[in-house]
């Protein structure tokens, strides 16, 4: 289920014996038995607190039974780990070989200019780290640069400037969940056809899609955004994050269809009907926000559909 | 229509295909759901396209087809990556297989329209931007016309996270062959007499690699793993196989898995390719539930699972025993061989490691059959190779072709040449590994055999171009510095080794080079190369050594007469267009002076250098705009010495002074000029 999270970059150093320590702890539990588990401990840690805290080093540690200097060895070998908290935005230029050719060395020196630090580090209002990277296979548009995930193309040297602006003014505006390109939906039950609009709630600035919702024995209702790319949510049941709601239709009550589970956590994606053609599903965990628009025809419901096809937004 | 056996739950889920007849039938069905003749709507979603905006442009072709309800008259099919990046985003259409390069979000409305009339928009269709001509088919472009795209051609029609669109093309479908044969000896003959090699760079023979891992005791387990650590800036052919096509890969291990008696397969991907786990691990699951993966699969004995170990950026990863401990949660520190990872891998169990690209060319080969596979390129070299075409190249992006292609084939009949009027220098092979091949050389026919005579290496197909505007030198320290930062730190000659190369070769970009250098450059990266445990370090000095017998002449111009004719080396050159001028006119002064309308200054930068400005500022031949850097990233040049008549016109020359130092001894005065500096050093 789609809800608005704020990426928490910057998170507090987890205290033994906290809420982050558990975290961290429960994070080694959740890779025990898993390959290469050391390494996916730590790249969680860092994709949840954007570093590597030394505490939570000393619960990987603790946990694994693997010497701390152990767990440093391996903190320090691999390049995406970093000791050192990052910037709230993270700034990666490509210098892979094609990129070089290209004059990506160039388009560094422009960062390092614009940002008023050298490569690997952040600046002093922990706004911005500057990273390089070897390649990230997108040499056919080098030079490249990677600013929170979002890759731009052929940057030259000039457009650093404007780049870097964009993201500290706009950060706010990308965080607001609304997708660029994204557009209303009329979306239907698929079991008694009718619609799920709600006039009186907007939510996106257009009418929200009304739900009947459970989850225990707690009965309640939430809307969703009808806006495709969007990724809003409202309730007044409270739902702790992280949890799986089963939805109905408000009209005729029936349990929505579920054609397949979320690749990305597990939960059922729920099904709805697209005026129009097709057919919108999301997935029933809060905090997660995959969702699907599928206007792909000759699969009519109840035959061809795979499970696991949950999607990035792009979709 | 039927709905497919085992399919109809409450939620319509899919179940597990308990025999070979049940992937048949399913199949079957697949076949009759869709329409062959349908109109289709062909979007790629590859790293790179979504970095051009594909993304917004699926969007948009989404809401199109709401809103006009076309639901069932169009359908859109979002795939991986097809490989011609650069035209990025893209819509092919079917079955007209037309290809529109960079379309916008709002060309999508008439697009739609003229496709489903069964008519074109010219304006938006493929042309060649040299030529001029529109191509209406996209196997006519150049570009795709010469390739051979076993592999990669599948990208386009797959959505790599549905399964059903890779079983409707018969994926799956060797692996029932295999399971139905049920004779591992028969593979592993099979991929023998195929003479598929290692597409990793070392060009192991396949088949004997399983072979010996078959031969190793069963008990403990055996592993396969995929290596997906692309490391090798430059190349990206896996990353695309990846996204674009991931059951393949897993197909592939599962035959692997049938042959050689592994129990248990581990993709070791990259961290940098987001994309390519994601699409991988939808695919496993999906794999899992339809009964690929798991026990007894396909109701036909063989267990078998596989799972993907991320990576976390480390170059030396890629090399096999490293990847072992970092599959381990270790530090990717190599170790010495033997003992081999085939005896002893992880966890000391026997191990066979294959390349993401060999691990594709599997489904293939047992679909096709060994012999017939074999038809494909050359004596031991047989199949296709995917390299990435990038650099200083027209057309970059991915190239599928069979073995024993010459590189001139690759670069002017599918590269389509050079970027504007500059000369094709040489072409780098093989990443941090390889060496460059210089133009000359270019009637080579690639296979590993002769890359390897010319002093280069296959490589994992990374095809770097260089242009006259690219240095030799620098590229060598690109690498070094590359390599320096990579290497583990292990063996002290790689760790030291590496250091003292760049630092040699840093000087030497930097006008501090001398002729000595060059003989110690030759003897250290001989050091490095004998005396390091593992391929990175016994690799390290391809760089340097390739380039310095290829292109000696080069060094000894950085190293003797402080020169670097690519105009790369800064500290060597200042501004490209200064440097090109007889007269070493400061070109870029009295342009950036002329753009802010300061037009006597910019007169007395000219007349400074040059006592007949309004004779040359209508004469001179230009060597200035042929260097400059916009016209050699394939823009069109500063129009200098239109902007020199321009002010000679202007201005009258009576309000020249002449300065007892001219404006080129000034201190800076407004921005850094290099040129400057350079000047007093000469």
């Amino acid at each position: 289920m789609p809800n608005r999270t704020e990426p928490s970059r910057m998170g507090a150093l987890p205290v033994p014996g906290s809420k982050d320590s558990e975290d961290v702890a429960g994070l080694v539990e959740k890779h025990r038995n898993q390959r290469g588990g050391l390494i996916a401990v730590l790249g969680e840690v860092q994709t949840r607190h954007g570093y590597l805290p030394e505490s939570a080093l000393r619960v990987v540690s603790e946990r694994t039974g693997r010497g701390l200097e152990d767990v440093y060895s391996v903190a320090t070998f691999y390049r995406s780990f970093s000791l050192r908290p990052r910037g709230q935005n993270l700034v990666c230029a490509c210098l892979g070989t094609a990129c070089h050719v290209r004059g990506a060395p160039r388009v560094v020196e422009a960062l390092e200019r614009k940002l008023g630090i050298r490569t690997g580090q952040t600046t002093v209002d922990m706004r911005f780290s500057l990273e390089t990277v070897n390649c990230l296979g997108a040499c056919a548009l080098g030079p490249v640069v990677v600013i929170n995930g979002r890759y731009h193309s052929k940057v030259k040297k000039s457009a650093v400037s404007g780049l870097i602006d964009n993201v500290a003014q706009g950060s706010a505006a990308e965080h607001a969940g609304v997708a660029h390109a994204a557009f209303e939906l009329e979306l239907d039950c698929p079991h008694c056809g009718r619609s799920l609009r709600d006039e009186r709630v907007r939510l996106d600035d257009c009418p929200s899609v009304r739900l009947a919702a459970a989850m225990g024995n707690r009965r309640g209702c939430v809307r969703i955004s009808s806006l495709y790319g969007s990724r809003l949510a409202a309730t007044e049941l409270g739902i702790p994050e992280g949890s799986v709601v089963e939805f109905r239709c408000p009209h005729c009550a029936v349990r929505l269809p579920s054609h397949a589970d979320c690749w990305d956590c597990g939960a059922p994606m729920f099904s709805l009907q697209v005026r129009g053609g097709g057919a919108f599903s999301f997935c029933s965990r809060r905090g997660c926000d995959r969702h699907m628009l599928d206007v792909t025809a000759a699969q009519p419901p109840g035959s061809l559909h795979e499970a696991g096809a949950g999607h990035a937004s792009y979709r | 229509m039927k709905r497919v056996q085992g399919m109809h739950h409450t939620d319509n889920r899919m179940s597990r295909l308990s025999s070979i007849g049940e992937l048949h039938e399913m199949r079957r069905l697949l076949a009759h759901a869709t329409h062959p003749a349908q109109t289709r709507i062909v979007i790629c979603a590859g790293t790179a396209c979504q970095a051009s905006g594909s993304g917004e442009l699926i969007r948009a072709v989404k809401r199109r087809i709401i809103k006009d309800s076309l639901v069932g008259k169009m359908s859109l099919r979002v795939t991986g990556c097809h490989g011609f990046c650069e035209m990025g985003p893209f819509v092919l259409t079917e079955p007209q297989m037309a290809f529109y390069a960079q379309v916008k979000p709002e060309d999508v409305a008439r697009l739609i329209t003229a496709t489903l009339a069964g008519e074109y928009v010219e304006d938006l269709l493929y042309r060649d931007s040299d030529s001029g001509e529109t191509y209406y088919r996209r196997d006519d472009i150049p570009f795709f016309k010469h390739q051979k795209r076993d592999i990669l051609g599948l990208n386009q029609k797959i959505d790599p996270i549905r399964i059903h669109d890779y079983i409707a093309q018969g994926g799956y479908d060797s692996l029932a062959r295999v399971l139905t044969r049920n004779d591992p000896a028969w593979v592993i003959q099979e991929v023998k007499r195929s003479g598929l090699r290692g597409r990793g760079g070392g060009g192991f023979p396949t088949g004997l690699k399983w072979e010996m891992l078959a031969k190793e005791p069963r008990d403990g387990g055996k592993f396969l793993v995929c290596n997906a650590d692309e490391g090798d800036p430059g190349a990206y052919m896996d990353r695309s196989v990846l996204e674009g096509n991931p059951h393949s890969i897993i197909e592939g291990m599962v035959i692997g898995a049938c042959g050689t008696g592994a129990t248990e397969g581990i993709v070791y991907a990259r961290n940098e390719y987001p994309l390519a786990i994601k699409h991988l691990t939808i695919a496993l699951k999906q794999a899992k539930q339809l009964g690929f993966l798991g026990d007894n699969i396909l109701g036909a004995g063989v267990s078998f699972d596989i799972s993907v170990v991320r990576g976390a950026g480390a170059f030396v990863c890629g090399e096999e025993t490293a990847l072992i401990r970092s599959i381990e949660g270790k530090m990717g520190e190599p170790r010495q061989r033997p003992p081999y990872p085939l005896s002893k891998g992880i966890e000391g169990r026997p191990t066979a490691i294959n390349n993401v690209e060999t691990w594709a060319n599997i489904p293939l080969l047992f679909r096709l059959g060994a012999d017939e596979y074999a038809k494909t390129g050359t004596r031991n070299n047989s199949g296709t190779k995917i390299f990435s075409l990038v650099g200083k190249i027209k057309n970059t992006g991915l190239v599928e072709v069979p073995m024993g292609t010459t590189i001139r084939q690759i670069v002017h009949d599918i590269g389509g040449g050079p970027v504007g009027k500059t000369r094709i220098k040489a072409v780098q092979t093989g990443g941090p590994s390889g060496g460059c091949i210089p133009a000359e050389k270019f009637d080579l026919p690639i296979d590993y055999d002769t890359l390897a005579a010319a002093g280069s290496i296959m490589g994992s197909g990374g095809m770097i171009v260089m242009d006259e505007n690219t240095c030799m030198v620098d590229v060598a320290r690109y690498f070094m510095k590359f390599l320096k930062d990579e290497s583990c730190g292990k063996c002290f000659t790689c760790r030291k080794g590496t250091q003292r190369l760049y630092e040699i070769l840093d000087d030497i970009t930097k006008g501090r080079g001398t002729a000595e250098h060059l003989g110690l450059l030759e003897e250290l990266a001989t050091v490095v190369k004998d005396t390091t445990m593992c391929g990175l370090g016994q690799t390290a000095a391809n760089p340097v050594l390739s380039t310095l017998h290829c292109f000696a002449e080069e060094y000894r111009r950085h190293v003797g007469e402080k020169k670097c004719d690519a105009f790369v080396c800064r500290d060597l050159v200042g501004a490209p267009c200064q440097s090109a001028c007889p007269l070493e006119t400061e070109a870029w002064r009295y342009v950036a002076l002329v753009e802010k309308g300061q037009y006597e200054a910019a007169y007395q930068v000219i007349r400074d250098a040059n006592p007949f400005p309004s004779v040359c500022a209508r004469v001179c031949d230009r060597k200035c705009e042929s260097r400059c850097t916009l016209a050699g990233s394939g823009g069109q040049a500063v129009g200098i010495r239109a902007l020199k008549r321009f002010i000679t016109d202007r201005v009258d020359p009576g309000t020249y002074k002449r300065a007892e130092t001219s404006s080129r001894d000034q201190t800076r005065w407004w921005m850094p000029s290099p040129p400057a500096r350079k000047r007093r050093g000469a």
